[in-house]
């Protein structure tokens, strides 16, 4: 079963699901486009451009049925990423909540703390010290409130 | 062409006075600033110093101004050269080589590639201003919708194609970022492709979407490093180094020269500016090239041809501004209104009788790019210092600083959402090989691609024919399938003939 379902299957059905994703993409919204109005100023560019996304994805889904099995490229691995891009997710959903200041000075204590820093002084230090400075600086540069849990922004 | 007497009035005008000089320093220090921190934007140094103008002269305001404008031209490079985050958008092209420079151990080279390309460029910029002042903005008012148009489908057909996968895939992403930035209010007055999001009714924000693009993205996969540059020796700080860069600049005359010539004639286009000269002159550039798959990898022709477009493309708004009193973009903008403050309009008129000013503001920008080699070497020593800094600590610092610019620029959490967002559309773009700089480059034109093509429909009545009374259209749309299909037909020929 392994050995038919191998690497080069497994990457090209990824490639497909991408190949799908961006056909899926552009064909949306131009259904939404469409629906939004029929005018031609609002069609002018999106359905010529649609059409031709999907005329090139349909040419690279058969470009890639048709790819040797030799050409399997390397690629990063998924788990390497999504730990940080979680987090880094996490730090920006919060924000809301948590403020540029604390959100920040707690994304980056736990990515040091996760990337194995364990001086105390130099994670607390270094978390608290950037994130309060960036925080300030922006503040008072940026026309526009920013949310903040510590620091008066008014 | 030059009014001698207007020239020597200039001359005593800026020499006169050393104030006028003094000046200039902290407007360089402020835009080097602003362009270097990704968020902060040069036209947004130079609205916030605004007001400081307004106790100062004529002079004195538009050598403060423009001083902002040529040192966040060159401060955009920093950052992207040595985190892969374009510092502006006309620092996108910047990235693409001077980021792979740095992670091979040359930052140092191509920091000093680029404050020389941004120099000369700078000073080739003003004199091609001070020569051709007139028939520039002429040339400009000739350039309508369809030519906009069809420049920018070659351009994102170009970039498409020229990145180092599949031509397909390329193209693919090119287009699908075209797509995603027409996303919002049309010119029909609905809205498309927000999917009930409040934040998306002015469409994708267009800077946030390329950090993530480009940074972030970029930055979750050197988690796993140790530092940016992996070879410790490679690591260090050297003025030395910075230097040799700077000269080795000098050894690129022709890409030095087309890239300011593009820059000053794509700058002078109202709307389109420093954005588009850099990736123009980077795509121009890597398809004369002798080895074009060397681009993208760390070849200090793409820094040189990026650089010195976009300092040019300032010396390229402000023939627009001087001659016509419009202005190219937001940091024109903002020094129009500077003109306002002070009671002066631009325009032929403006030319005419104020022939030593306009003489003063080009000459001023002169001793600004000497200034401005100065304070470079004096601070880049000093900012390179970051690629010593472990990944550790660089990915969140940088990640966190990103987001931070995000907001700055949409005033609200959509800019950190979006900067999010397309870190993940990013890392999957680069996984499977489809075209970052072509989608970026989509996302960017977008919006102007659909404005220019309406308008183009509008002044034809939707009718075709109207393209065969623009040769220059006709032109582009020419190149743009020789980029397309060019190599193919030519293989294809030259395959017959031997058979």
């Amino acid at each position: 079963m392994s050995r038919r379902f191998s690497r080069f299957d497994k990457h090209r059905l990824a490639d497909l699901i991408v190949l799908l994703l961006l056909a899926g993409f552009v064909a949306i919204y131009c259904l939404d486009a469409v629906r939004a109005s029929r005018d031609i100023l609002n069609l002018i560019l999106v359905l010529p451009v649609t059409v031709i996304v999907l005329a090139l994805c349909l040419a690279q889904f058969v470009k890639n049925v048709r790819r040797p099995r030799s050409s399997v490229a390397e690629r990063d691995a998924v788990k390497d990423i999504l730990p940080v891009a979680g987090l880094f997710a996490a730090y920006v959903v919060s924000l809301r909540w948590l403020g540029f200041d604390a959100g920040t000075c707690l994304f980056i204590a736990i990515f040091l703390w996760w990337h194995g820093e364990r001086r105390w002084p130099w994670l607390v230090g270094y978390s608290l010290g950037f994130a309060f400075a960036l925080a300030l600086f922006f503040s008072r540069m940026l026309p526009y409130p920013m949310p903040m849990l510590v620091l008066d922004t008014t | 062409m030059i009014d001698s007497s207007s020239f020597y009035s200039a001359l005593t005008m800026l020499f006169s006075d050393p104030t006028l000089w003094l000046i200039v320093l902290p407007g360089l220090v402020i835009g080097l600033v602003f362009g270097a921190v990704p968020g902060l934007q040069i036209s947004t140094a130079m609205a916030i110093f605004l007001p400081m103008t307004l106790y100062m002269d004529f002079m004195h305001a538009m050598l403060f101004l423009t001083a902002i404008f040529t040192g966040g031209g060159f401060g955009g490079s920093i950052p992207a050269i040595l985190m892969n985050i374009p510092g502006t958008s006309s620092a996108i092209a910047t990235a693409f080589d001077g980021y792979p420079m740095s992670r091979k151990g040359e930052h140092n080279i191509a920091l000093g590639v680029a404050l020389a390309a941004s120099c000369i460029g700078v000073i080739v910029g003003y004199s091609i201003l001070f020569l051709l002042i007139n028939p520039i903005s002429e040339a400009v008012l000739k350039i309508g919708p369809a030519e906009m148009t069809m420049v920018i489908l070659w351009g994102i057909t170009l970039i498409g194609s020229l990145s180092s996968g599949s031509l397909l895939k390329g193209v693919i992403s090119g287009l699908v970022g075209l797509l995603i930035g027409t996303i919002g209010f049309s010119e029909a007055g609905v809205t498309r492709g927000t999917f009930g999001s409040s934040y998306l009714l002015d469409g994708v924000a267009v800077i946030p979407a390329m950090i993530g693009m480009f940074a972030a993205s970029e930055l979750f996969r050197l988690v796993k490093t140790d530092y940016l540059v992996e070879d410790s020796a490679a690591r260090k700080v050297s003025l030395r180094q910075i230097l040799a860069g700077f000269r080795k600049a000098l050894r690129y005359p022709w890409i030095l020269l087309r890239g300011s010539l593009i820059g000053v004639f794509v700058g002078a286009v109202p709307g389109v500016g420093s954005s588009v000269a850099n990736l123009v002159s980077y795509m121009v550039t890597k398809r004369g090239a002798r080895e074009p798959e060397s681009f993208g990898r760390g070849n200090p022709g793409g820094v040189i041809a990026s650089e010195a477009a976009n300092s040019t493309s300032e010396a390229g708004s402000m023939a627009t501004l001087l001659a016509l009193g419009i202005p190219g973009g937001g940091a024109t903008a903002v020094m129009l209104a500077a003109f306002a403050m002070h009671n002066i309009t631009g325009g032929p008129q403006f030319i005419r009788e104020e022939t030593d000013v306009v003489y003063a503001i080009i000459i001023a920008n002169f001793g600004q790019a000497f200034l401005l080699i100065g304070l470079g070497l004096a601070l880049i020593p000093l900012l390179a210092h970051v690629i010593k800094v472990p990944m550790t600590y660089l990915v969140p610092s940088v990640l966190a600083m990103a987001t931070f610019g995000a907001f700055g620029l949409t005033g609200d959490l959509s800019g950190p959402i979006t900067m999010l967002v397309f870190a993940l559309v990013g890392w999957v773009f680069k996984r499977f090989g489809y075209s970052v700089p072509a989608a970026v480059i989509g996302i960017l034109l977008g919006g102007m691609a659909e404005d220019s093509l309406i308008y183009s429909y509008q002044i034809s009545g939707g009718q075709w024919s109207y393209l065969l009374e623009r040769p220059v259209a006709l032109g582009i749309l020419g190149l743009l399938i020789a980029s397309l299909f060019g190599r193919k037909l030519v293989t294809l020929l030259t395959r017959k003939a031997v058979v």
